[in-house]
């Protein structure tokens, strides 16, 4: 593999000077203008204005069923980039967090800021013409290999390459259960000289794992409180935490309303619900953004409503998603009749803070931390076995006909023990499992055509056929119950 | 490079010949007489533990082995072919002489490789150390809790106690072990130094898969015939640095076109015996402190600074022209950490080569003598 070097100074003086940050944010700055309520004509004349990529993710996004709850994302989604941007005006600290690390820690701070690395790469990918992948390639221009997460690199790549927004710390919590992940955001922190926080996760979900979990987010905040100059007093965190609580409440009442059949959530909220969940939890925006789409949930479970003419299957996503092509994935699914009930990422086990002390609260925080997505599965003693539990509880809880592991090419923790998820998936509950290979953020890597074409050929010849036979199976037991009792 | 200068003993040639596979006469002899032996893959597992049960600790290795049919079944494509390669010694039997495994955390493909091995054919013994990724005070007294785990563990199946002196003894075993691997290392720093960079590794590999007695009498033996010989004409002095490599044929490919390997930062090296374990004090905590806190690999965090002075050091010891840093192809941690390390080097204008490899792939062979060969032009070299 060729290791060609575009420094940060190259790279600038080739035309990437404008960062995926500033780009993002400026786009956002056009969509914070919109109405809450558009008509189709508005939304027709949006796209005439915008470029290609854009376009196709706002068409996605603004078609009639997903409008409402797409753009309550969007302001959500502005408020937290013009926030992250003007922080450093203020004199807060920015500081740059995985996915897997509960945002609102950060919020508690008065002087901090938290900005989520996956989700200004998914926004980059959703909403900048060419997909963001410019920045994919000045991370590879430093030498980086091929096989680094594109969820990180996409963005991290903008922050070594370019003149972009940085970050004046990182605080790293996937060491424990992706090694890329933590890895990258070691480099960056070593590249820019800024300090780096680690929050390791013990490799066991057990009590004694629990404690010194709880023992490293201690450690944690105070190195935070340290760095920021600041206390994280009670008030601060019961302020958060109350915010937390309602969230997570609405968080539950979404889950339950995908039991529906048919599932009355538009696929597209399984996105939107963990970009809230990842940048805006603790904050009145995250609330309102979720309690919008339980709105319109609930109001399509009174209509009967859903986009085909019935629900063909059920799918649950058991890691990531893609993020290229919303419209080619999310709304080509429902429109086929394929419910996304969720995925991986949408495993996050809201509980309830206990808001009496400050240590509960920090208490409470850190098991919110510790039941993030991946944390929480790959992150335990046995990734196969804690993962193909969060699986199938999910799967049964949502009545789920399938899984399906999209398989970005990056997670190896998760590949390496993917044959045993499917195996099981099928040994203990009969659901079947396909394994798509693809990136989740890169086009390049596989056309969505591809990966349609895979699920649907997936639901058709094993889903479908497997589920009727299921049927079968239960009305001939119901049969034989019937005909005992006639019998009788 | 003058191969002839060196004296081809017999002490080196039985070395090899023990080296380059899996299970060697020597541990067939061992399990012959009723002895037990215990797979482990991580340097973060203290072997004292298992030598002072009287078990015979093993470094499992792939030894550059391409075939991953078996394996590939069960991992993907997408993880390391270090493991896979592994994975597939596992399942088509020829680790079928081991009594049981040691898992570590060390990265997510060693972790997926024991899962599935595991899952496919379950050993009667198996027990996981959780190895912390900082060397804070918490963490430290986590992964002392780990080894006394892993002790009882040993003690609880095997039925067998594991006392202070027992350990004390493993201990200075094991030091003895790793002061003839220093010794090796040292007589390699020279102007003409005795062993190549490919013998090295073989005696390296030995150490971890012989019983005590017969590796302290081959390396012996080796010290012994190569003391006062050196190997002259070659271009360059190399130091490798990067992923899992147990590749005997790698190494001598390099050698071939005309570097030598001098020294290496490699956990199937020099990572793994530099620092000595205490025997004053708690013991436990002795082994702690040399396998965690001094542990150098890039799966540990806020530590680069201390894994780039090692290396730093190295190149000053042995008087290094240039630096192979290298990852098989998908492994994270040393595919990133190479990235750091090479531009905290080119920083100081030590040349480096940056290089990504199929593990065991004889294809990828030819393409690596290139490019060494296209490093050695560029940096010239002595002779």
């Amino acid at each position: 593999m060729s290791m060609t070097v575009l420094r940060k100074e190259d790279a600038l003086a080739r035309g990437f000077k404008q960062g995926l940050f500033d780009r993002v944010t400026g786009l956002f700055e056009i969509i914070e203008k919109l109405p809450d309520v558009m008509s189709d004509e508005e939304v027709e004349g949006l796209m005439s204005v915008l470029p290609a990529d854009a376009r196709a993710s706002l068409e996605a996004m603004l078609i009639p069923r997903n409008r409402e709850g797409s753009l309550a994302f969007m302001k959500m989604a502005c408020k937290w980039l013009a926030d992250a941007k003007t922080a450093p005006l203020e004199g807060k600290k920015s500081i740059l967090v995985p996915f897997c690390f509960p945002p609102e820690l950060v919020h508690c701070f008065d002087n901090s800021y938290p900005i989520t690395s996956e989700v200004l790469s998914s926004l980059g990918v959703i909403a900048l013409e060419g997909r963001g992948e410019r920045y994919f390639e000045m991370a590879l221009g430093l030498g980086l290999p091929d096989h680094i997460c594109s969820a990180n690199a996409v963005e991290v790549g903008s922050m070594l390459g370019s003149d972009d927004f940085q970050p004046q710390a990182i605080i790293s919590a996937a060491v424990g259960s992706c090694d890329i992940n933590s890895k990258t955001h070691e480099l960056v922190a070593n590249y820019h000289g800024i300090p780096l926080f680690v929050l390791e996760k013990p490799v066991e979900n057990t009590e004694r794992g629990r404690e010194q979990y709880q023992k490293n987010f201690e450690t944690l905040i105070t190195d935070l409180e340290e760095f920021l100059g600041e206390e994280l007093t009670e008030e601060k965190l019961r302020r958060t935490c109350e915010r937390v609580n309602q969230g997570n409440t609405l968080m539950m009442e979404l889950w339950d309303l995908h039991k529906a059949v048919p599932d009355p959530v538009p696929n597209l909220f399984a996105l939107f619900t963990y970009g809230a969940r990842y940048t805006m939890w603790g904050t009145e925006e995250a609330i309102k953004c979720v309690q919008t789409m339980i709105e319109i949930s609930k109001r399509r479970l009174k209509e009967g409503a859903y986009p085909a003419d019935r629900e063909v299957a059920r799918c649950l996503l058991t890691y990531t998603s893609y993020y290229f092509d919303l419209a080619g994935l999310f709304n080509w699914m429902e429109e086929r009749g394929y419910t996304y009930l969720g995925d991986g990422l949408d495993l996050l086990f809201p509980g309830m803070i206990d808001t009496s002390s400050r240590e509960s609260m920090i208490y409470g925080l850190a098991t919110e931390a510790w039941n993030m997505p991946m944390t929480r599965q790959v992150g335990g003693h046995s990734m196969s076995m804690c993962w193909l539990e969060d699986a199938l509880w999910a799967s049964k809880d949502l009545g789920a006909d399938c899984a399906i592991y999209s398989g970005h090419h990056s997670c190896k923790q998760t590949w390496s023990v993917a044959s045993i998820l499917r195996s099981e998936l099928m040994n203990r509950a009969g659901i079947p499992m396909l394994s798509v290979q693809g990136d989740s953020w890169l086009k390049r890597t596989t056309p969505m055509s591809v990966i349609q074409k895979e699920i649907d050929e997936f639901i058709r010849n094993v889903v479908v056929p497997k589920r009727s036979d299921r049927r079968k199976v239960r009305r001939r037991a119901a049969d034989r119950v019937e005909g005992g009792a006639n019998a009788g | 490079m003058d191969v002839a200068s060196v004296k081809v003993g017999s002490a080196m040639d039985a070395v090899n010949k023990v080296s380059e596979v899996v299970e060697n006469d020597y541990v067939k002899k061992w399990k012959e007489s009723g002895g037990k032996v215990l797979g482990y893959a991580c340097v973060t597992t203290p072997p004292e533990i298992i030598d002072a049960a009287g078990i015979l600790p093993y470094r499992i290795r792939a030894l550059g082995n391409p075939n991953t049919e078996i394996a590939d079944a069960h991992l993907a494509r997408f993880n390391c072919s270090f493991c896979r390669s592994c994975l597939q010694l596992g399942l088509d039997g020829t680790y079928d002489f081991l009594d049981g495994f040691i898992e570590t955390n060390g990265c997510d493909h060693l972790r997926g490789m024991f899962e599935n091995w595991m899952y496919v054919k379950p050993a009667d013994f198996f027990h996981y150390v959780k190895v912390p990724h900082l060397t804070t005070e918490d963490a430290m007294n986590y992964y002392v809790e780990e080894l006394v785990f892993f002790k009882e563990a040993i003690e609880k199946h095997f039925g067998v106690e594991i006392t202070d002196d027992k350990l004390k003894a493993a201990i200075a075993r094991q030091e003895a072990i790793r002061d003839r691997l220093r010794q090796i290392y040292s007589m390699r720093e020279g102007s003409s130094p005795s062993f190549t960079g490919a013998e090295a590794l073989s005696l390296f590999l030995l150490a971890s898969a012989v019983p005590y007695d017969d590796f302290i009498e081959l390396a012996d033996k080796a010290i012994a015939e190569r003391t006062g010989t050196g190997v002259t004409g070659y271009r360059a002095r190399l130091m490798l640095c990067g992923a899992a490599t147990d590749e005997l044929d790698l190494v001598r490919a390099i050698e071939d076109v005309g570097a030598l390997v001098v020294t290496d930062a490699l956990c199937y090296g020099a990572r793994a015996f530099w620092s000595p374990v205490s025997t004053e004090g708690d013991l436990v905590k002795s082994l702690a402190d040399t396998y965690l806190k001094d542990m150098l690999c890039p799966r540990m965090y806020e530590d680069f600074p201390r894994r780039r002075d090692f290396v730093l050091n190295e190149i000053k010891k042995a008087d290094v022209d240039g630096v192979m840093v290298m990852h098989n192809k998908f492994c994270d941690v040393h595919g990133v950490d190479n990235v750091q390390l090479r531009l905290d080097l080119e920083k100081r204008d030590i040349p480096v080569l940056q290089l990504e490899k199929e593990y065991g792939s004889r294809a990828d062979i030819g393409r690596i003598r290139t490019r060494v060969q296209a490093f050695l032009e560029r940096i010239g070299g002595k002779s």
